[in-house]
């Protein structure tokens, strides 16, 4: 039987209250909602699935050379085509022969991406990756937008394991018009046919329920949370306490996490050690996915959902994108696609080169050796993601290259640093330019230890560049 | 080799000039620096020209060097753009020593020009940044403000040295610049000035800062064979070093010092024959504070680490022992990237030749040149000589 044998999530650290938007908009819209989480401005979906997907994999301690199957789920893609698995295949260095999927189309992408993962599991895979994550959007005076939220989750799958996902079960039924995002648009919209919408909910969550054989009493609930009310109109539906719908939920302290709303309950209950959890999706359109989870022992687990930093409604705005005004004319550094491309070893995995004349490391692995002037081919070998700040600077509001000028118009001040990125050994170090996240700019100082993650780097062509960049170390 | 002389040099103010394209700035400079030379000097008794410049917004990117010396009337000479970031003109001026030493040329102009108050100040930032490593260094979010900055805060962190020593360096700057006429921001600033204004990049804030410019300057250099149709009080090219190093401050050995300043000054002092407690004036780079207090100890003006205490000593001032920047440097004087250097050719000129007006330092013998590209990508110093007992004016 399919199980889960390990879990990882993400959720961005920044955080919003609802009274923020109640000083703002003299209400606030999403029921249910103390606070939310939002996705820095160099933060998107693909971003955080690298997060929750890292976090999975290293709980797993699993080589991603194991992993023959991978799916990938969001709402909220950051392009509309294109498929972003490959880089997210890249970025955790999975083989290039797994099989690769990307779930979008409605808030049950989460867990049609976990069906098919179970799915291929019953088949020829052995080790099966499923990772949702989302943010979604909407106008600023709509009711989406005040309970969006953002948040990944990432599940290792094999056919035996600590938490044996023991039955499953799926339905549809049309419904129209509950919430959608038409093409070229970047806000998810909804006209608020409020019984209509609830009925619509209601009525798929019972179907796939209803539809499970095994005897249910889980003693908590992923249920789907547009906003933090909803999910406990489907207790009747689900045929469970409100309690258990409470146990499960993470709408109240995250906000709507679209397609990665279930997976992120799921992962943080299983990861709380509930013993039996059913998982219930709901996606517009409308379906709906069930699963059953039992927890038999201890689920390798890593979850990073708790917030650090509370901003005001204006800066809520400026970190989304809603208040300013794009790249400005005039161009920036320009670094052609071809070339971003092969620097993506290095930009996603840290591959640096050792001189194979002197052993001196390299990065990027490329020229004359540094130390000794050898032309010879560099040996590759991944440095670690942990190092020290050698030299740093935080850059000024205003002070940003015209590339970065959106992002900083956003997120205001920046650390840039140089750091000496270390081997797995720790041994030798490199030293390497970073630019700091995931912490106050002030964070950053000569002698502080940091670690690496992939976030956005910049846009250009219209292609956005992703790449590591520093934090501090947890 | 044959010996080089400095006979002539000069400069346009630095600022912003909306009425002047880099041709009439560049005509300006070549004028003043034909008009200096004691005895004059055509234009058809040039042979050769080397002009530095960036190609700041992008106007004359190829063929800029031909571009102005066929503007001034150098018919047909053979001129060579010389591209080293801020340090474009300082290597044309080595390429015209280069060219008379070696015999090919008797009579050399080595110019430079830069027009960069002209863009948007999204285009000026990109254009700021175009020197610095573009794939890692650039896209880690710096501009040189961030790179300097890190040097900074390297320097700060392994000698002591404090943002008000950096403020220092701008408080001297802008005194020296208020006596120089040609200085783009000609006003003296405090010490509570400095240490109060915006933070640009962590430590460094907008005083620490050199602006943009427009501007030109252009110097001549001419062979031991002629020198004497052109003055009687020969100033002596008598030491020139260079360096090259990684372009990307991360790729480079230390952070707290210029490596490629630092061989281009053991080159210059070699070949010049003294060593660094005999240069009487010198004019170095001081984009940002801290490139000056790097500065002091890359060219041996002090040990390594106590540029801070060195600034506070007061050596460095007009009545100091060793006066650093008397026009304000790029600090206060401006900084049109690709005249920087020459326009440090002139400062040294004016002084050595008596002609520095308030800004005078006392019968200096020996005079340096320090220009560097980037962060520290290219280097490359002058020594200058004055042969005869300075003259009064």
């Amino acid at each position: 039987m399919t199980a889960i044998t390990a879990v990882g999530a993400y959720a961005p650290r920044f955080r919003i209250t609802a009274e923020a938007f109640e000083e703002a908009w003299g209400q606030f819209q999403a029921a249910g909602i103390t606070e939310k989480a939002v996705p820095a401005a160099d933060e998107d979906p693909l971003t955080m699935a690298y997060e929750a997907a890292s976090r999975a994999l290293e709980a797993a301690d699993l080589e991603s050379e194991r992993i023959d199957w991978l799916g990938v789920a969001s709402s909220c893609p950051p392009t509309a085509e294109e498929d972003l698995t490959a880089r997210l295949g890249a970025m955790l260095a999975l083989r290039s022969d797994a099989t690769f999927h990307l779930f979008s189309g409605s808030t049950r992408a989460g867990t049609r991406a976990l069906w098919a993962g179970v799915d291929a599991l019953e088949g020829d895979s052995a080790v099966a990756l499923v990772v949702a994550a989302d943010a979604p959007r909407g106008d600023p005076d709509d009711a989406i937008d005040h309970a969006a939220g953002a948040g990944a989750a990432a599940f290792v799958l094999e056919s035996d394991g600590p938490a044996p996902i023991v039955d499953r079960a799926e339905y549809t039924a049309v419904y129209p018009g509950t919430r959608f995002r038409n093409t070229g648009d970047a806000e998810t919209q909804g006209p608020g046919v409020t019984q209509y919408d609830r009925q619509a909910f209601t009525e798929t969550i019972a179907g796939a329920v209803a539809d499970l054989e095994c005897d249910l009493e889980p003693d908590a609930a992923a249920i789907q949370a547009p906003n933090g009310s909803l999910p406990y109109r489907a207790s009747g539906a689900a045929g469970i306490g409100t309690e258990t719908i409470r146990a499960g939920a993470t709408v109240h302290e995250l906000g709507d996490l679209g397609a990665a709303s279930v997976p992120v309950s799921l992962a943080s209950s299983l990861a709380a050690g509930h013993e039996c959890v059913l998982a219930v999706s709901h996606g517009s359109g409308a379906g709906a996915d069930a699963f059953v989870v039992d927890l038999e022992r201890e689920v390798p687990s890593a979850t990073a959902l708790d917030g650090d930093g509370t901003l005001s409604y204006v800066e809520y705005l400026r970190q989304r994108g809603v208040v300013t005004t794009g790249p400005p004319a005039g161009g920036g550094a320009y670094v052609s696609i071809p070339t971003w491309r092969r620097s993506l070893p290095q930009r996603y995995r840290l591959e640096a080169g050792r001189c194979p004349d002197c052993g001196a490391l390299a990065f990027p692995p490329d020229g004359a050796c540094r130390d000794c002037n050898s032309l010879a081919e560099y040996e590759p070998l991944e440095l670690s993601g942990a190092g020290t700040v050698e030299a740093v600077t935080t850059i000024s509001q205003g002070g940003a290259p015209p590339e970065f000028a959106e992002q900083q118009a956003q997120s205001g001040e920046y650390a840039a640093a140089i750091v000496a990125l270390e081997t797995d050994d720790g041994e030798q170090a490199v030293s390497v330019p970073a630019m700091g996240t995931g912490a106050d700019h002030g964070s950053f100082g000569v002698g502080d230890r940091v670690e690496t993650t992939i976030r956005r780097v910049y846009t250009q062509e219209g292609v956005t560049r992703y790449g590591f960049k520093i934090r501090p170390a947890e | 080799m044959r010996e080089a002389y400095l006979v002539g040099a000069g400069q346009t103010a630095y600022g912003a000039f909306p009425n002047e394209s880099y041709r009439s700035l560049f005509r300006t400079a070549f004028e003043a620096a034909t008009n200096s030379v004691p005895k004059g000097l055509e234009a058809a008794e040039i042979d050769e020209a080397f002009v530095g410049t960036l190609g700041v917004g992008g106007r004359q990117l190829g063929l800029s060097g031909p571009a102005v010396t066929e503007h001034v009337g150098l018919d047909g000479i053979p001129c060579t753009r010389v591209e080293n970031a801020c340090a474009a003109s300082g290597f044309a001026v080595r390429q015209a020593v280069q060219a008379v030493k070696s015999g090919m040329a008797d009579v050399v102009l080595a110019g430079g020009f830069e027009v960069m108050s002209d863009t948007s100040s999204d285009a000026t930032k990109y254009w700021l940044g175009v020197s610095g490593e573009t794939e890692w260094e650039r896209l880690s979010g710096t501009t040189f403000s961030g790179v300097y900055a890190q040097m900074a805060s390297v320097h700060m962190e392994t000698y002591g040295t404090t943002r008000e020593q950096l403020s220092r360096v701008a408080v001297k700057n802008h005194a020296n610049g208020s006596k120089n006429p040609h200085a783009q921001l000609g006003f003296e600033c405090s010490l509570e000035d400095a240490q109060s204004a915006p933070v640009v990049a962590d430590p460094l804030t907008l005083y620490h800062c050199c602006p943009t410019s427009d501007g030109a300057a252009c110097a001549l250099v001419v062979s031991e064979d002629v020198v004497d149709e052109y003055t009687d009080e020969p100033i002596r090219v008598a030491g020139v070093g260079a360096g090259s190093d990684d372009v990307g401050l991360f790729q480079r050995d230390t952070y707290a010092g210029v490596p490629a300043s630092q061989r281009a000054a053991e080159q210059a002092y070699e070949m010049a024959g003294i060593g660094p407690n005999e240069v009487d004036v010198a004019e170095v780079h001081d984009c940002f504070a801290i490139a000056e207090l790097l500065a002091y100890e890359d060219l041996g003006f002090c040990e390594k680490g106590k540029a801070g205490g060195f600034i506070e000593s007061g050596a460095t001032e007009l009545d100091g022992t060793v006066p650093v920047n008397t026009s304000g440097g790029l600090k206060s004087k401006g900084h049109p990237i690709g005249a920087t250097g020459a326009g440090q050719v002139v400062e040294a000129f004016k002084q050595l030749s008596g002609t520095a007006g308030d800004r005078q330092v006392d019968a200096p013998v020996y005079g340096l040149t320090h220009n560097v590209g980037g962060s520290g990508g290219a280097a490359v110093v002058h020594i200058f000589e004055r042969e005869t007992a300075v003259s009064a004016r």
